[in-house]
């Protein structure tokens, strides 16, 4: 062994202190149905977990692998849908094994979309994400005699949630949907982060800092990159099963190309490479979006303007703003 | 085709531009070749190929024994054959330790152990901290790349590219733009390796080919025009044409 045995290495782990906040925090995020009874702010905030893991997901692929998709909502949709078919037709009760099937189902598709995708790189690569994302929201949107088509996929079942045997809860309960929601995403977010600070993750990295020096390491980028790929649609679908689960509807709109650019816009609002970040930034984001459409139909403007101020005045996201007041402590 | 790295009447053509014609070079064991030439003479297209960073138009390149045109560029690295760049290639962002670790993990396995730790790979940070101290940027291990100065830069390419345990590595201007004393410092490294592997390198400096290279090689428009050692080639009538024109 020469040289020091400590790695310089831009990922930190987390200081007791931080871990010790973390654990309190899901703590009073488990307890908050049981203190507070408002069923229209607790969907609100499975709402917001939901679409933390969506935008999560999309941050491995932005933020980690340096791969822009367009409509990652898309496959939140493949999985909504798929776990929504399953219970109507198949099983009104088998939750768990509906979200594998719809999980599963997300993977199978996003294999040979992703293999044709990482063929290509930077803008060919998110083009394609866009094609495949409009194909997706078409057919959707026009098999009627399945989908349901503008109408949406409706009366979907509310399972009860059995763990071991036993009925916890019921997923038409909103206190219970949050809670599955919560363990569910934090599960997700530990796994996830997990992943990227292992060797696994070191590749996607170098691949984002530099595809060509990575594939003149020895990096086989275009295996790499459908990894990612995978992991993040695989994540994606997770998030479809919730969102089904908690909304008990979905329609062609959650997978059209503007709720796409919403779910980059949460990336980049809570900060890229962070996982945590885009998380956050789903809750400004969704927060913003219900403040304003009680006060006029036309949010999508002030949501813009909000957008424009924030991303000139908070380039780097809610995170950035933490290493600015981090500045300021030590000037 | 008993040599260790060959290239068989390897051609590219950019339209109808020959940028590499009908080359045939033999490359040896170990000892460092330069290959040197005027502006425009093909010398970083020739290697391109070789490296697969582009494909060649025909010809053929064989590698101890087997065919290698044309292979994927990683898996030419697992055999062996690495590179730098005339432009400097690294991971701006990540620090030099994990831009010299990736390339060693790239190399030695454990790329797809998503539930470990980073640190878990204990042989591949082993072996990065030897590159690092043997190449004198230890110092350096937790500075992003990005805000190391441009000589260090080089050298950290020249890490990476060593943590890939190459047979034969090609040096792309290793030395463009830097000062005399990292240039010194560079030539040395490069004459050091080049008793353990062969080293194949592409140079303007001239005082620096002459004084470390075994053999060189002097291209123009795309073929070879003269080879052999340094005081051959300094001597020779086509390569001084070939940088000065013809007397009239």
């Amino acid at each position: 062994m020469s040289g020091s045995p400590s790695m310089p290495d831009s990922h930190t782990s987390l200081s007791p202190l931080k871990l010790i906040g973390l654990v309190v925090l899901f703590i009073a995020l488990a307890l908050l149905p049981f203190v507070w009874g408002n069923r229209f702010y607790i969907s609100l905030i499975t709402e917001i977990m939901i679409y933390g893991l969506l935008a999560m997901s999309l941050d491995v692929l932005l933020g980690y692998t340096g791969l822009l998709s367009f409509m990652h909502n898309a496959y939140l949709g493949i999985g909504a849908y798929v776990v929504g078919l399953f219970l109507i037709h198949v099983s009104p009760t088998s939750l768990w094994l509906a979200c594998l099937v719809g999980v599963v189902f997300t993977g199978l598709v996003a294999l040979p979309v992703g293999w044709i995708q990482v063929r290509t790189g930077g803008l060919a690569f998110a083009l394609l994400t866009l094609a495949f994302g409009m194909m997706f929201y078409t057919i959707v949107w026009k098999w009627y005699g399945l989908t349901g088509g503008d109408d949406g996929l409706m009366g979907v079942p509310s399972p009860d949630i059995q763990l071991f045997g036993w009925s916890v809860g019921n997923t038409g309960n909103p206190a219970h949907m949050y809670l599955l929601t919560l363990f569910v995403v934090a599960i997700a977010l530990i796994l996830t982060r997990r992943i990227i600070s292992s060797p696994f993750g070191a590749v996607l990295e170098a691949i984002r800092e530099n595809e060509e020096r990575a594939a003149f390491v020895g990096i086989n980028v275009r295996r790499y990159k459908l990894f990612g790929w995978m992991l993040a649609c695989v994540l994606a679908g997770t998030a479809g099963a919730l969102y089904i689960l908690c909304k008990g509807y979905i329609g062609p709109v959650t997978m059209s190309a503007f709720a796409g650019a919403g779910v980059l816009m949460m990336v980049l609002l809570g900060g890229l490479g962070t996982l945590w970040g885009p998380i956050v930034g789903a809750g400004i984001f969704i927060y913003i979006q219900d403040y304003i459409s009680t006060m006029t139909e036309h949010w999508e403007i002030f949501l813009g303007i909000v957008v424009i101020f924030l991303v000139l005045f908070m380039p780097t996201g809610f995170v950035g703003l933490g290493n600015f007041f981090k500045r300021l402590r030590k000037d | 085709m008993n040599a260790f790295l060959c290239t068989d009447n390897l051609c590219r053509h950019f339209g109808g531009v020959m940028a590499t014609n009908r080359l045939c070079i033999e490359f040896e064991k170990t000892g460092l070749r330069s290959i040197i030439g005027p502006n425009g003479a093909g010398k970083t297209t020739f290697i391109n190929i070789i490296t697969g960073r582009i494909p060649a138009s025909s010809g053929k390149v064989h590698f101890q024994g087997a065919e290698i045109t044309n292979k994927p560029t990683h898996e030419l690295v697992k055999l062996g054959i690495c590179r730098t760049f005339q432009i400097t290639s690294i991971f701006n962002n990540l620090t030099v330790f994990e831009n010299v670790r990736i390339a060693k993990q790239a190399n030695s396995g454990g790329s797809l152990r998503i539930f470990s730790t980073k640190k878990s790979l204990k042989k591949v940070a082993c072996d990065t901290w030897v590159i690092l101290e043997r190449l004198g940027l230890k110092d350096l291990a937790g500075l992003p790349a990005k805000n190391m100065s441009y000589g260090d830069q080089r050298i950290l390419e020249v890490a990476i590219a060593l943590a890939g345990d190459p047979e034969i590595l090609f040096l792309d201007e290793p030395t463009a733009g830097m000062s005399p004393a990292e240039t010194k410092h560079i030539s040395d490294l490069i004459k050091g390796l080049s008793k353990e592997i062969s080293i194949v390198l592409v140079e303007h400096d001239m005082d620096m080919v002459m004084r470390i290279s075994d053999k060189i090689t002097v291209l123009h428009y795309g073929s070879i025009i003269a080879e052999g050692a340094p005081e051959e080639i300094r001597t020779n009538q086509l390569v001084r044409e070939a940088y000065l024109g013809k007397d009239t």
